[in-house]
């Protein structure tokens, strides 16, 4: 009796659970799932990316985000392109161009006979306008002023003949990134109204535009739709539509895929990356990516006129010890244990991928705590009683170390680094800030190590000046504002070098000269280039194929430079369609489950219910 | 309690009862205590979990929570070998959850003092002056009591620098106090009434010496039975606060561990044991402080029921 | 006003799970008209801490190390006007930056550092989403874990009551969100070979429209496992409330006398005994909205769900420190209204607080 009692008790309890769980799921299960974007109409083919971060502008002036670029790219041509083969130039917009012989002009050939997707032709004069708006312009220079500080005007020649004079020779003029803007449209904005202009879907009428798709609809916060050009140069995609879709996290994006929400996510984590891998119906690809982490010194922080600022540690000054730290820390482990293996262990600042410009330095650095204590004691740095050694001054080998807040591996890392140091001697101090903070204390110099990345351009010449004396910080009106250096490392020889080669439209001497800069940086040691990190990729494999990556064989997929895999991927034939709908319309074996754990806990609480009524009545 | 304590004796012999009696409540308290099952649970969890703590660098030293010398696989599930498994620098799961009971005791204990020493200094201040200052006091409690505690806590470790235990333990301790001290108040307020006290008041003795001498030895117990519920409360502070980023990453707390857990993916990649097993010791520690707790606080006032 | 009426009556709540604070009980009415002095006693009270608040929020956040305009302005093209503008404004007595600041306080000078965006706009699109979780929640929390909280607490030590409070306190010590990570796990992502039902974050599936019949059809799938999760949380506080008030109210004298009278059990729960601690209960449910609100911040940070529980999580990558400036205020202000409607409630609903 008692038993029971206490059963029906337990009985009563779950019953409220299981009811609590199923008033919001009975509706919802009575409709059989919803099973959501499978819902769009079955003869448009629609390709959906997630994105964690949302596209902050659609106008190509304002916006800053990766995601804007990746759908201005989308949006308008540029004269020319990078293969996505290698990274060569090869035609946009511009079917070839020249220097001329006196290097003071370089002549474009427009492709005939374009049009915008209003059906306005797209001509020279479109880029010649583009271009001297960006010249010209105030907040046009924000995002483009790089590309066009060496040109001093544009001319359409003809509809078909852009001229860009230039004041030097530049290899820049190869490619320039900059996106060629209908005139008819933008001439009615202004430079004061473009800074608030939204570029976005007016009255169900598309954003104007030349590249291979024109944004169609804009929802902040949720998505942006694009369909295909059909005026497009190279003709029309096969992606009737082209999704972006805003997630929080890529936890969240790996999981709409897995639901057939959307058909492509990157950026995934190890982690997520490998509960993908099998997964039906998706094709997971690691992605070689053009970017690098690195521990960076403060190797004497100073504005660009030399006035020293900020509180970095005299002894990270010391070449010796910077060496002794890349010898203490083992980049094959950070690749494999951090970043799951989707890295490669760091040498130089042009990543490998970039075949025709990557060192391999001559002289590598391994890891072997011996030889870096070894490094050490030579140098004059004798072990303390704690553990930590003390400088030929006599001051503590104690340094801090700055870690990113948003990125979970730089706080992995940074934890490693400090595992090691404490091996050889070296106490380390770690802190996590947030990427604006750490960007404000480096610019200050307020720092000793810190743990950061770049992604490499295609040019070089945007990384190497990183390193030159120019981009340390400056001063004004009491306020110091950073430069692009975070490391302050400043060498005349090596400035001299970064002018050759800004100047030198020969590629393959080119090329020379940014090898020998890395191998003078990879000797400095003012990056440890930790890794060259993978962008690991998954993509629905049952719906969509013949995506081309850049570079060839195994680089990205989507987020290039260039548009090469929207351009190229088609939809999965007929025969695959039937898997999709097998999978979203099928009996869920799980639903089941809970359905009938509901069901049980309801009629349990009803008999339960029933029962102490008649007690009660019992009573009474 | 000793309460009502009589005039007459030299003061050294008034003391040395006053002590006594203390004792002997003390020992009858814990007779009470002891045949609470509830509470004698709450005891013997707490006795694991702090033992843990206490034997974690004899048991896993400290290169077993070392991530350049860990030996386990990634994230690999519960094996012979790591009896929970390992998070995703290889390191053993058992291992960190020992040490994470050091660091989530130390900041449940730590802050919790703190958040005593105000709320107690507040409540009996605030209960035994009548002016202004006793109103503002009052005022005060009302309104950190009426704030809602984790939005305050957010902002409180933003502004003193998230990232450190230290923040945490003083976050915790400063948001705390005012349950405390409202409880306290009303206590003071009633010891006040009793006639010894308005004898010492009419034999000259000062507001340092009622306080000290009167009213907190009779507020104690009821301090001691609202300790071991804030500390319940303190700790799952420390683990939401953690959770958010707001704590050391490099000494893993449970909650530091949740977070690392599901900053990491572990969700998506269905790796219970990384996520199971902190939350696990993080509610039976709690539950085991609130036991404990309820049961003190049934002795102290036996008014509340319960059995 | 008596020091002592007040601390019977006094206005806020034990954070600690203990007995809810007691209804007056004292009889001495003092001379004028009670229920306008009360009220206007809790108003006062309500305000004060308002603007205590906004004391606490204006100046805390000048404390914070670092250049608010630097910040901001980071990474982005802003107009030197613009610019002067900010530096003209910080640069202001504080006082008199104070004063402006009270006259609205959600406009803040400066806009949210990583949206881009005036705060105000960024925090009332929010809003709604956490209402309608929090909202959902709460109702179905305070239903269930009433049911118990009586159940348990008329039948104090019995088998139902020893189960169902060991389940409530365990509930109770839980962090809420490491409950919605296992049941994101269990059901959202799925283990063990089991594969998961529900959708692991979000309001919506992006794309449905959420004015259409499936669109709520949609909202309400997505609600399940976070509403389940702050549910069960929740209702672990009632619950536990509920049992130790219905249990206090019992030993009342009346009721005693009630059952010495012959009035049947039933009877007696239904018609006072019952009530009779359902009103300290559903005050508690008012006065702990500030409880509720850290289960918002961290279910809706697990699940994605973009309220503003979720925007403080955002705010503070950074720190965006505007927007945590306002969202602080917000739920603040919300809290604050809503113990004072409580309070309000509470004495015209309790007989004897009116008296």
């Amino acid at each position: 009796m008692k038993v029971r009692r206490r059963w029906h008790a337990w009985a009563a309890f779950t019953s409220a659970i299981a009811v609590l769980v199923a008033l919001p799921l009975l509706p919802a299960s009575a409709e059989e799932s919803p099973s959501p974007a499978a819902t769009s109409a079955a003869d448009k083919k629609v390709f959906t990316v997630g994105i964690t971060q949302d596209v902050d502008s659609t106008n190509p002036f304002t916006g800053i985000a990766a995601a804007s670029f990746e759908a201005y790219q989308m949006m308008y041509p540029t004269l020319t392109e990078y293969s996505a083969a290698d990274f060569s130039t090869v035609p946009g917009l511009a079917e070839s161009w020249e220097e001329s012989a006196d290097k003071t002009y370089w002549t474009y050939k427009i492709r005939p006979g374009l049009k915008w997707s209003d059906g306005e032709p797209l001509t020279a004069r479109d880029a010649a306008y583009t271009f001297n708006r960006v010249i010209n312009g105030d907040i046009e220079q924000t995002n483009y002023g790089g590309y066009t500080s060496t040109i001093t005007k544009a001319v359409a020649e003809d509809d078909t003949t852009l001229v860009l004079y230039v004041k030097k020779p530049s290899p820049i003029m190869y490619q320039l990134a900059v996106y060629i803007l209908p005139e008819h449209i933008w001439k009615d904005i202004d430079g004061k109204k473009v800074k608030s202009y939204k570029n976005e879907p007016e009255n169900g009428e598309a954003v104007v535009g030349g590249g291979p798709y024109v944004l169609i609809e804009r929802r902040k916060g949720e998505y942006l739709r694009f369909a295909a050009n059909p005026n497009y140069y190279a003709g029309k995609p096969a992606a009737d539509e082209v999704v972006f879709r805003v997630y929080k996290n890529t936890d969240a994006i790996a999981e709409a895929l897995r639901k057939g929400e959307v058909d492509y996510a990157n950026d995934l984590s190890a982690n997520v990356f490998n509960s993908l891998e099998g997964a039906e119906g998706i094709t997971t690809v690691p992605s070689v990516y053009s970017g690098f982490n690195q521990i960076a010194f403060n190797m004497g922080a100073a504005l660009t006129d030399g006035t020293p600022i900020g509180d970095g540690s005299k002894i990270v000054l010391d070449p010796q010890v910077r060496l002794a730290v890349a010898q203490a820390i083992d980049r094959q482990v950070l690749a494999d244990k951090v970043y799951g293996g989707f890295a490669t262990p760091g040498s130089t600042v042009i990543p490998p991928l970039y075949t025709n410009l990557h060192l391999e330095p001559a002289n590598p650095v391994g890891f072997d705590l011996d030889a870096a204590n070894a490094t050490l004691e030579a140098a004059g740095y004798t072990m303390g009683e704690d553990g930590v050694r003390v400088s030929p001054d006599g001051e503590r080998m104690s340094l801090r170390l700055l870690g990113r807040q948003e990125s979970s591996e730089s706080q992995k890392v940074v934890e490693y680094v400090k595992d090691w140091l404490a091996q050889i001697g070296i106490e380390v101090n770690v802190k996590i800030v947030s990427e604006d903070t750490l960007y404000e204390k480096v610019g200050n110099g307020d720092f000793d190590m810190f743990e950061w990345g770049w992604v490499v351009e295609p040019d070089p010449d945007y990384q190497l000046s990183t390193f030159t004396c120019d981009q340390r910080s400056t001063e004004d009106d009491g306020t110091i504002y950073a430069g692009l250096s975070d490391s302050f490392y400043c060498d005349d020889e090596y400035d001299q070098l970064y002018e050759d080669q800004k100047l030198e439209t020969d590629q393959a001497k080119r090329a020379e000269i940014v090898k020998q800069m890395q191998q003078k940086l990879y000797d400095s040691n003012a990056y440890v280039v930790t890794v060259y990190y993978d962008n690991p990729t998954a993509y629905r494999s049952d719906r969509w194929t013949n995506f081309t990556p850049q570079p060839e064989p195994d680089g990205v997929l989507l987020f290039q430079y260039g548009t090469w895999s929207y351009e190229s991927i088609e939809p999965v034939t007929a025969d695959n369609a039937d898997t999709t709908s097998s999978s979203g319309g099928g009996v869920n074996p799980a639903l089941i489950v809970v359905g009938v754990v509901i069901a049980a806990g309801l009629v349990l609480g009803g008999v339960m219910i029933g029962r102490r009524g008649r007690s009660e009545d019992d009573v009474e | 309690m000793a309460s009502d304590q009589q005039t007459g004796g030299a003061p050294q012999g008034r003391r040395a009862i006053a002590r006594a009696r203390r004792r002997e409540a003390l020992a009858r308290g814990w007779g009470q205590f002891r045949t609470r099952r509830a509470g004698m649970a709450g005891l013997g969890i707490l006795l694991f979990f702090t033992l843990s703590a206490l034997l974690a660098p004899v048991l896993f030293p400290p290169e077993t929570i070392s991530v350049t010398r860990a030996t386990g696989e990634l994230l690999a599930p519960p094996s012979g070998e790591f009896w929970l498994g390992t998070d995703d620098s290889g390191r053993s799961m058992l291992a960190l959850l020992a040490w994470g009971a050091r660091v989530s005791l130390t900041v449940g204990i730590a802050a919790t003092l703190i958040s005593m020493v105000i709320g107690t200094s507040v409540g009996i201040a605030s209960g035994h002056y009548h002016g202004f200052g006793g109103a503002a006091l009052q005022r005060l409690t009302d309104w950190v009591l009426v704030i809602p505690f984790l939005p305050l806590a957010i902002v409180l470790a933003t502004v003193l620098g998230g990232g450190s235990t230290v923040t945490i333990i003083v976050v915790i301790g400063v948001t705390s106090w005012a349950g405390t001290a409202r409880l306290i108040r009303a206590q003071t307020l009633s010891v006040e009434g009793r006639p010894y006290l308005e004898r010492s008041r009419a034999l000259g003795s000062g507001n340092w010496h009622q306080m000290t001498r009167h009213v907190l030895p009779n507020v104690f117990p009821l301090v001691l039975a609202n300790t071991t519920l804030t500390v319940a409360i303190a700790i799952l502070s420390e683990t939401t606060l953690s959770f958010l980023g707001l704590g050391d990453p490099l000494r893993p707390s449970w909650g530091a561990t949740l977070d690392q857990a599901f900053s990491n993916g572990a969700v998506s990649a269905g790796a219970w044991w990384y996520i199971g097993p902190p939350g696990l010791c993080v509610v039976l520690v709690v539950l085991s402080f609130t036991m404990i707790g309820r049961a003190l606080e049934q002795i102290v006032n036996p008014r509340l029921g319960g059995q | 006003m008596s020091l002592i009426q007040d601390v019977a009556g006094g206005g806020g709540h034990d954070p600690v799970p203990g007995p809810p604070p007691l209804p007056r009980k004292d009889k001495g009415g003092k001379g004028l008209s009670p229920g306008a002095s009360f009220a206007l006693r809790k108003t006062g009270a309500a305000l004060g801490t308002l603007f205590f608040v906004l004391v606490v929020n204006f100046f805390l956040f000048r404390l914070l190390p670092g250049d608010p305009i630097g910040m901001y302005t980071r990474g982005r093209n802003v107009p030197a006007e613009q610019l002067a503008q900010l530096r003209a404004e910080l640069d202001r007595p504080i006082l008199e930056q104070f004063l402006t600041y009270l006259r609205n306080p959600f406009s803040s000078t400066i806009d949210s550092a990583q949206f881009n965006r005036p705060v105000w706009e960024l925090v009332t699109e929010r809003i709604w989403p956490t209402l309608l979780l929090v909202g959902t929640a709460i109702v179905l929390a305070s239903i269930i874990g009433v049911w118990i909280g009586i159940k348990a607490g008329w039948k104090r030590g019995k088998s139902f009551d020893k189960v169902s409070t060991g389940v409530t306190l365990t509930l109770y010590s839980m962090p809420e969100f490491w409950l919605g990570m296992i049941l994101l796990i269990v059901f959202g992502v799925g283990v063990l070979g089991l594969p998961g039902v529900f959708p692991i974050g979000g309001i919506s599936t992006p794309g449905v429209d959420t004015s259409s019949l499936a669109g709520w059809l949609d909202v309400a799938w997505h609600m399940v496992l976070p509403v389940t999760t702050l549910t069960l949380v929740y209702l672990a506080e009632y619950a536990l409330v509920m049992r130790s008030s219905l249990v206090d109210e019992m030993d009342e004298d009346y009721l005693t006398t009630a059952r010495a009278k012959g009035l049947s059990d039933k009877f007696v729960r239904r018609r006072h005994a019952v009530p009779n601690a359902l009103l300290p209960t559903i005050t508690l449910i008012f006065l702990n909205l500030g409880f509720t609100v850290s289960g918002a911040i961290t279910v809706e940070t697990v699940f994605s769900w973009p309220g503003l529980g979720l925007l403080s999580y955002e705010a503070l990558r950074g720190p965006d420190v505007a927007l945590l400036q306002a969202i602080f205020l917000l739920f603040s202000i919300g809290v604050v209204l809503a113990n004072l409607v409580a309070d309000l409630l509470y004495a015209v609903i309790d007989p004897r607080v009116r008296s």
